[in-house]
């Protein structure tokens, strides 16, 4: 009941010089920084409901024109609702397979930027073949890994972990290295040792760094693990599995609530970097636009 | 804190040659410099862009080392004053850790090399950092990020971290060049105030004639190509030196003589540069 007493404010009041005070900003205005129900307000979901019933409407169409290749959202609900435990379990396969190898991704790579950054001569040996690594597609290698590691765990986790190291270990890298000179400077006359400037001076200094690299890292582990699964057919199980054992019988409907399952993944893994981010990184510059 | 080592200076640079680069490319960044700082000294480096005064508080923080001649502070090298936690470092920018409340980065020296801050807290307990903050008028803010904070007022947190290890020689590199003149002006007074009460040995550079004046015992007038001592003048002005002295005679006659010394360097320029290394 106060959301109807507070967009009361939108009726035009005239404009004498005295009358000039801050009004509250009319309810399709996107200039509410402060209302913690901002959300409520049609500005902020409107335009997204009706691009959402859009592509709805889009979608159905398209359903009506050519019934081979895409399932009725109607279908795709049902086999969500009919079985969900189907899906629950292989969602669950596919995430554990993205994080931890993410996780084993994250602790090798963290570990050798600090090395590289101390011994520059690791840097020139390892830089160059992770280089090379990243730039091979990681498709290609899916299937080799798989021959060599057979259809459990141990291929998917390796795949889900080459594909995050890479941005983690650059970004970690430039962030342990771009502690500003004075900052430095200061900390050597006291006579800081390498050990007390790494732990005081360069890992929080790469914080921000890290957590641009989670931000791209964590819908790539999901990539990675469901590219591992896809490659393995006859895998355990895992949405990848899951979408390509219902291709093949031409369960569309399957497919495409399997594809929906991934996205929502994605989301919620995404929004969990970003509240761990908000916490850790509350001192950082990226922050201060959002409070 | 009385100086136990009687004889020794503060800093003595003897015949310090500096020079940055290789062949023909090479700049002689400080010639044959000589300098003698006694303890508890407020002494200030000034002169135009080049004349080696940053270069000359590099070599004296062990950041760098002369190619020759020699640096000595309290009859240590630098880099043995450094472990002896002897210097205090307060940079151009504040260089405060954006992620530790002000209290935290002032306190965090203490935490560093904890073994050689043990050997040299014998005799002096470490000072209060609070009180110290407070004394600088950063009691509402101990607790704030330096974001939160004016750029005079981090600027102050770097002099009170400086301050904390209650160093011997405090190197300040034109700390306050980045601030508006009342921000400066007001920092002047609690630099001075501060310094009152620890009485450490402060190498100052600015570029600002009117600063040098106001803060130091001595000024040492440099000139560029190649950098060089070329004055070493006592501002003989009673202490404490408050907001009265800038309308003092006394005051601007030695901002005259200082201006003055500083032309003509300037002037000698073409004879030295054609000398080189003379002195």
């Amino acid at each position: 009941m106060s959301l109807a007493s507070q967009r009361t404010a939108a009726v035009p009041v005239a404009e004498t010089e005295t009358d000039i005070v801050p009004q509250e900003p009319s309810r399709w205005s996107l200039k509410h920084p402060h209302s913690r129900l901002g959300w409520i307000r049609p500005a902020i979901w409107l335009p997204l409901a009706v691009m959402l019933a859009l592509l709805g409407g889009l979608w159905q169409w398209g359903t009506a024109r050519m019934p081979y290749l895409l399932p009725p959202l109607s279908a795709v609900g049902d086999t969500l609702t009919r079985n969900p435990g189907y899906y629950l379990r292989n969602a669950g396969i596919t995430l554990e397979e993205s994080l931890l190898g993410l996780a084993m991704s994250f602790v090798a790579a963290f570990l050798l930027a600090v090395v590289m950054s101390e011994a520059p001569l690791v840097r020139r040996a390892v830089m160059p073949i992770a280089v090379v690594l990243n730039v091979t597609p990681l498709v290609a290698i899916a299937p080799a890994l798989v021959v060599a590691f057979g259809f459990g765990s141990a291929p998917k986790l390796i795949i889900t972990a080459l594909i995050c190291f890479f941005p983690i270990l650059i970004n970690t890298a430039v962030g342990l290295r771009s502690v500003p000179q004075p900052v430095l400077q200061v900390y050597r006359t006291m006579n800081a040792s390498r050990s007390e400037m790494l732990v005081y001076l360069r890992v929080p200094n790469a914080l921000p760094y890290l957590f641009a690299a989670l931000r791209i890292v964590t819908p790539l582990s999901v990539i990675g693990a469901v590219v591992a699964e896809l490659s393995a057919s006859g895998s355990t199980g895992g949405l990848g599995t899951v979408i390509s054992n219902a291709s093949s019988m031409n369960q569309l409907a399957v497919v495409y609530a399997a594809i929906g399952v991934l996205a929502v993944m994605g989301s919620v893994l995404m929004l969990v970097i970003t509240v761990i981010e908000r916490r850790a990184l509350h001192w950082h510059e990226s922050a201060a636009d959002r409070t | 804190m009385q100086q136990q080592e009687s004889d020794a200076a503060a800093i003595e640079l003897s015949s310090v040659r500096r020079v940055y680069g290789y062949g023909s490319s090479a700049t002689v960044a400080l010639s044959g410099a000589d300098l003698r700082i006694e303890p508890g000294r407020f002494v200030s480096l000034i002169g135009p862009s080049g004349c080696g005064k940053s270069t000359v508080l590099r070599l004296v923080s062990g950041l760098e080392a002369p190619d020759a001649g020699s640096v000595l502070v309290h009859g240590m090298t630098p880099v043995e004053a450094c472990a002896a936690k002897l210097i205090g470092f307060v940079p151009q920018t504040p260089a405060l850790l954006p992620w530790l409340s002000v209290l935290k980065n002032v306190t965090l020296p203490q935490k560093i090399n904890a073994k050689a801050g043990k050997r040299r807290f014998v005799g002096s307990a470490s000072p209060d950092m609070r009180k110290l903050l407070r004394k600088a008028g950063l009691g509402e803010a101990m607790d704030k990020l330096p974001a939160q904070l004016s750029g005079g007022m981090q600027q102050r947190a770097a002099i009170v971290r400086a301050f904390g290890l209650r160093p011997e020689v405090l190197l300040m590199d034109e700390p306050f060049s980045a601030l508006d003149e009342f921000t400066r002006e007001s920092l002047q007074d609690q630099l001075l105030d501060l310094w009152d009460e620890l009485k450490t040995t402060v190498l100052f550079v600015t570029h600002s004639v009117s600063e040098a004046v106001r803060l130091s015992d001595t000024v040492v007038v440099m000139a560029p190509k190649p950098g060089r001592v070329v004055d070493v003048v006592d501002i003989d002005l009673p202490r404490p030196r408050g907001e009265r002295l800038f309308e003092e005679r006394d005051f601007h006659a030695f901002e005259d003589l200082i201006r003055d010394r500083l032309r003509s360097a300037w002037r000698s320029d073409d004879a030295a540069s054609v000398g080189g290394t003379n002195r």
